[in-house]
């Protein structure tokens, strides 16, 4: 417990550095949502100018964009990845900074086991996304609720936020898993912004080509379609479970990686 | 049962070599020293009896448990590594008391005793403080549980000649109340007035495993003598003497044996200069173990 309070209290101020990110982001698109509302058929016949391929990059569907829930799928595609670098920093460095910062010959040498250690740590980063997730999503929704005139559907709107939580665990388990293979990492943000935004063009380029379904593994950031998620009330299983088995394969290997590792300083 | 046993330990890395066949019993009580030139392999062995890094083969144990499979045991454990970094943004009281977290008992007052030994200011940032006060850091840290076993690496390195013997009669004094305590340095003069045994290692092996009353039988000195007119090449031709290197008016050596009879030969010669230190380790190795093995 006092090895996760800890790690609670040093990952605070940039969880709070994010979430004030993330809902600013929100707070920027959403406030302009009334205007784009108000002037639809402009809106539309502009991005109709846009080729196909850079809408859908941009998760720009013309049959919904001017609805909120269109709109703010657009929004969401900057959340997701914005909320995907937090995730990855936090993964790459939960473990590695114990070595970066030379403290392993203290936490290490304590009598808790390795287990222990990346357990509570790993709990931390979970318990620091779920909050970013919760206050994000209430500050999203109350931005919306404010600034909507018209109704949304409320129901469809969480299960939107709700993917910003589901692609954060992945990539923080993957980041986690991705810095075991280093001995010492000098820093860790060109490893998880090359990630990230590698994933986000892969993931960009495989829907402005054929979209095709098996190609869409290859990037967590196409596992939640959120047009599809607005038509069908639900996601789509096969990714669903597929970013699962991620997460549970990535946070397995790191255990048994990090038990076995020799720690250097 | 020994406190610390090591069998037949050997690290690779990759394949460098890390140590080598290790052998290594320290007694309860004792004060064990480690010694041999950088990167001869002391910290290896420590950091895989520690549990930090993984034997390639061999066993290390600590009150007869492996570190690895059994982390508990290192509750009775302080340890004090050669460089001290700590968490960026901390006072040191808040990392002491987040070490002290660790383990079952209120240790606030030891804290503040140790503190006070130390000269060491508790509301500080540890990010402020010199390399020889993040050391005092260490030391507290390591201390503030009251180990019945203490490790310590290189200890003295950023400390201050007052507070290096502060810190030696400390190890002293909780060696008295029954510590047992292994200490790494390549230092032989430190290690000579701590301890009652060394293994010196060199090359990842242990070349020499004596008890200190052995070492001091066997001083070493090494003298450099500027005399005032040319020395003769057979004026140090002595027996004790090695490593003999006369050129005019100067003359360097090694010597064992009686300190009076050297002084003596040393006594007819008029000096202009004269200066006798320890030989570093190095030296020794490669004039005496060296040879002898």
């Amino acid at each position: 417990m006092n090895m996760y309070l800890f790690e609670l209290k040093s990952m605070r101020k940039s969880t709070i550095i994010w979430t004030c990110a993330l809902i600013t982001l929100a707070l920027f698109y959403i406030s302009i949502y009334p205007s784009v509302a108000k002037d639809a058929d402009d809106f539309k016949k502009l991005l109709s100018g846009y080729p196909a391929s850079v809408r859908a990059m941009l998760g720009i569907n013309l049959d919904y964009i001017t609805s909120f829930l269109g709109f703010y799928a657009m929004i969401f595609s900057f959340v997701t990845l914005f909320g995907a670098i937090q995730a990855m920093n936090l993964g790459v460095s939960i473990l590695s900074k114990e070595t970066r910062e030379r403290t392993a010959d203290f936490l290490l040498v304590k009598p808790v086991s390795r287990l222990a250690i990346i357990t509570a740590k790993l709990m931390a980063a979970f318990t620091m996304i779920l909050a970013t997730n919760i206050f994000f999503y209430a500050g999203s929704s109350i931005l919306a609720n404010t600034t909507q005139t018209a109704d949304f559907d409320q129901k469809l709107f969480f299960m939107i936020n709700l993917t910003l939580l589901f692609i954060q665990l992945i990539f923080l388990c993957f980041g986690m898993f991705v810095s075991l293979f280093f001995k010492r990492l000098k820093s860790i943000l060109p490893i998880s912004l090359g990630v990230v935004f590698g994933l986000y063009l892969v993931g960009a380029l495989i829907v402005t080509g054929k979209n095709d379904d098996v190609l869409r593994f290859i990037s967590p950031f196409k596992y939640f379609d959120i047009t599809y998620i607005i038509k069908n009330a639900s996601y789509e299983a096969p990714y669903l479970i597929a970013g699962a088995v991620i997460i549970v394969v990535a946070a397995v290997a790191s255990y048994m990686i990090y038990v076995k590792k020799d720690i250097h300083v | 049962m020994s406190i610390i046993e090591m069998k037949d330990l050997t690290k690779y890395y990759g394949r460098a070599r890390g140590i080598i066949d290790v052998n290594l019993n320290v007694e309860q009580g004792e004060i064990f020293g480690f010694i041999g030139p950088n990167g001869a392999g002391k910290s290896t062995a420590i950091r895989t009896l520690l549990g930090l890094i993984y034997p390639t083969s061999g066993s290390a144990t600590l009150f007869g448990k492996s570190c690895l499979e059994h982390p508990e045991v290192r509750k009775d454990l302080g340890y004090l590594p050669s460089e001290v970094f700590y968490y960026e943004n901390m006072r040191v009281i808040d990392l002491l008391k987040y070490s002290a977290s660790f383990y079952k008992k209120n240790c606030s007052k030891r804290i503040n005793e140790l503190a006070e030994r130390m000269d060491l200011d508790l509301k500080r940032k540890i990010d402020d403080l010199s390399f020889g006060n993040k050391k005092k850091v260490g030391i507290v840290q390591g201390l503030l549980h009251e180990p019945k076993l203490i490790i310590l690496d290189e200890p003295t390195s950023g400390l201050d000649p007052l507070m290096q013997q502060r810190f030696f009669e400390l190890i002293g004094e909780e060696n008295k109340k029954g510590a047992t305590v292994l200490l790494s340095s390549h230092i032989l003069g430190e290690v000579k007035k701590m301890c009652s045994r060394v293994a010196f290692i060199k090359d990842g092996k242990i070349i020499k495993l004596e008890k200190i009353s052995t070492l001091q039988e066997n001083s070493y000195k090494r003298f450099s003598v500027e005399a005032k007119s040319a020395i003769p090449q057979e004026a140090f031709n002595i027996s004790g003497v090695s490593d003999l290197e006369v050129k005019n008016n100067t003359a360097h050596f090694i010597f064992k044996g009686d300190i009076n009879a050297i002084l003596k030969t040393i006594s007819e010669i008029e000096l202009h200069n004269i200066s006798i230190v320890e030989p570093d380790l190095e030296e020794i190795f490669l004039h005496y173990y060296a040879k002898e093995d």
